[in-house]
């Protein structure tokens, strides 16, 4: 019964005025930012990252209110797939599939209803997994040697990318391109300058959050002025202001069916949210095959993938709390957070500051109650964003990076350092590099090392020491069978490609 | 083809991480050094950066004419702007790149500009009163 004493521990914590507010505030502007065609979560919380070092949050309250906000941008980011028929990111293309065209039918209240039923159920599933495993995970986490951890993020890099990813090589070397990024700067054990070029702007490497900002939001701005020619896209509209609770509950099963298969992608470091809705969208196709009409509107084809996506969004939090190694884009933006805070996360989390944690824990379950209130009654009110012209959102956008940026270090420095992110960003996305294991990599590669170095200082430099605990060799085997498959797959699908063509 | 091009880049990228590397010196006490990581990153990013080259995918739609006009504006004008920030102060500049972004977006004149003086004195407001970040009001040659 530890854990209920915990939790209500954290919901001490959370309940009071300011965290409440925060929470709620979180929870809105998610929403809302998670709508905005185009801005999927992981800009969301980049851009508003520093806003909450600009507010002077302490840590439990920055970190409660960048969790709702990522919840809330979860819950948000169905809204312009089902509306304009535009995924927000990668894990909401699976909602377009079933949600757009029973839209288009005229039942686009009911679908949204649907969507944010599903949200609740996978996010509150997912909240409650992360109650009963993550402290069960942060115990076994003591155990982990320098070496081990050293295994484990060799892991999350090599499975990033998941199985879905369409060159798993390109993946790989997108990881190593932020490792590399990472190596800017003193060197901490020894105080040598790599890569500096002579430059005391660079001593300090790359601030992973300008980095960040300039990745996404950035690039975001370049990719929108490619289409911007062709106007903007029309809204269905919105049919009955309130759906009967009966259509609500169209999405049955497939909702629980898609919380547990999101869940479990979301656990596995590194294959996050996109993973949870692709599988989850699969599995239903194949379990209610026989007389569905999926791709054509489909309760389940909508409930099952966001149901999916948020319970891996959830799930994501497990890895990035207990061992520091986040299971997704957005997880990894708020690991950014928690360095740039000040706190180390990992399994002392949950000795050391066990308020931050469960008061964390006890907002996300306040924020899916609250997301869910504002979701259906208050749905009206996040469409109309979608109307909100191009001009003046993406100039807000650019803006708020730019001034959050600057809010940091106060330097036109790091502002040029994000303008180049931004461009880089833009040339990776063409060329079909993903952008989430630079992310990683750069956020991880400081700490990868170090646990190198710890490690080959207890055996006196010798390699052996990496590969001569259980847990290390463990980890080394689902890397190698996860790469395996991505690979298999991957030449799969080319050879496919081929034959087709040829 | 891109690819290939992108992939020796890289490959050079790699080559060059590795090799310089090899000139910080490793230190007492510590007996990795500072050089071994950086050395471990570029021998595999080095292969990768290979695969690229040899076995390249398609050729992703680069955009061009009109669109890749805007794009090198936009960024233009995000350098500009982050240059002359401090000279110009914030409200005056970014009252001028939020306008020119509008245009570049292909709003009108009157909407652009509404929208840039609304945007400056709003975001001014905001950060520098309501949430204490002191941002230059003034350009520099009148303070």
């Amino acid at each position: 019964m530890d854990m209920l004493s915990a939790l209500a521990q954290g919901f001490a914590v959370a309940i009071t005025p300011t965290n409440l507010a925060l929470a709620l505030f979180g929870c809105f502007a998610g929403t809302l930012i998670g709508a905005l065609p185009g801005l999927g979560p992981v800009n969301g919380v980049a851009i508003l990252i520093p806003l909450a070092f600009s507010l002077g949050l302490e840590p439990t309250s920055a970190l409660i209110m960048l969790s709702c906000i990522y919840y809330g941008c979860m819950y948000g980011g169905r809204i312009s797939s089902i509306m304009l028929n535009i995924p927000g990111d990668e894990p909401a293309i699976m909602t377009t599939l079933d949600g757009y065209p029973m839209a288009r039918a005229g039942k686009a209240s009911e679908a949204l209803a649907i969507s944010a039923v599903a949200s609740f159920i996978g996010a509150t599933f997912a909240t409650i997994g992360l109650t009963l495993f993550a402290p069960l995970l942060a115990k076994a986490a003591i155990y982990f040697g320098p070496a081990d951890y050293f295994a484990l993020y060799v892991m999350a890099f090599a499975t990033i990318g998941g199985i879905t990813s369409v060159n798993p090589f390109k993946t790989l070397l997108a990881a190593f391109i932020g490792l590399m990024i990472a190596s800017v700067g003193l060197d901490p054990a020894t105080g040598t300058a790599r890569y500096t070029a002579g430059s005391f702007h660079l001593y300090d490497g790359f601030d992973p959050i300008v980095a960040i900002v300039g990745l996404f939001a950035i690039s975001e701005v370049l990719v929108y002025l490619e289409r911007v020619h062709q106007g903007q896209e029309k809204m269905v509209p919105l049919g009955r202001a309130l759906p009967r609770f009966k259509d609500m509950m169209a999405g049955g099963w497939a909702n629980l069916r898609g919380s547990v298969i999101g869940f479990v992608c979301g656990i596995l470091p590194g294959a996050g949210a996109s993973l949870g809705a692709f599988m989850s969208y699969i599995a239903e196709q194949r379990w209610s095959a026989k007389d569905g009409r999926f791709g054509e509107g489909d309760p389940r084809g909508i409930a099952a993938p966001e149901a999916g996506n948020n319970a891996a969004s959830g799930g994501a939090l497990i890895p990035m709390l207990t061992l520091g190694v986040p299971g997704s884009g957005t997880t990894a933006v708020m690991l950014a957070l928690l360095i740039s805070l000040n706190i180390q996360p990992g399994p002392l989390l949950f000795d050391r500051q066990p308020d931050l944690v469960w008061g964390l824990i006890a907002a996300l379950y306040i924020a899916n109650i609250a997301l869910l209130i504002m979701n259906i009654p208050m749905i009206g009110l996040f469409t109309r964003m979608l109307s909100m012209p191009q001009w003046v959102l993406m100039p807000f956008v650019v803006m708020v990076s730019f001034l959050g940026v600057y809010s940091i270090s106060h330097s036109t420095f790091d502002l040029f350092v994000m303008v180049g992110f931004g461009v880089m960003g833009y040339i990776l996305r063409m060329l079909g590099i993903s952008l989430v294991p630079v992310i990683l990599g750069l956020l991880l590669g400081a700490d990868m090392e170090n646990n190198l170095r710890r490690a080959l200082s207890i055996s006196n430099g010798d390699f052996q020491i990496l590969f001569s605990s259980p847990i290390a060799l463990t980890l080394y085997a689902i890397t190698a069978t996860m790469l395996g498959l991505a690979f298999l797959l991957a030449f799969r699908s080319r050879r496919r490609a081929r034959a087709t063509a040829g | 083809m891109t690819d290939r091009i992108v992939g020796l880049f890289l490959l050079a990228i790699s080559i060059w991480y590795g090799v310089t590397a090899g000139d910080y010196e490793a230190s007492f006490g510590d007996p990795l050094g500072p050089a071994a990581f950086p050395i471990m990153l570029s021998v595999p990013a080095a292969i990768l950066s290979l695969t690229m080259i040899i076995r390249p995918d398609e050729e992703p739609a680069w955009v061009t004419g009109k669109p890749l006009l805007l794009q090198v504006g936009a960024v233009s004008l995000l350098l500009a702007y982050a240059g002359f920030l401090e000279v110009l102060g914030f409200p005056l500049a970014t009252f001028i790149a939020v306008a020119l972004l509008g245009r570049i977006l292909r709003s009108s004149w009157p909407k652009s500009i509404a929208s840039a003086a609304i945007m400056s004195a709003f975001l001014f407001l905001a950060f520098d009163k309501l949430l204490g970040l002191p941002l230059p009001l003034l350009p520099e040659f009148v303070s």
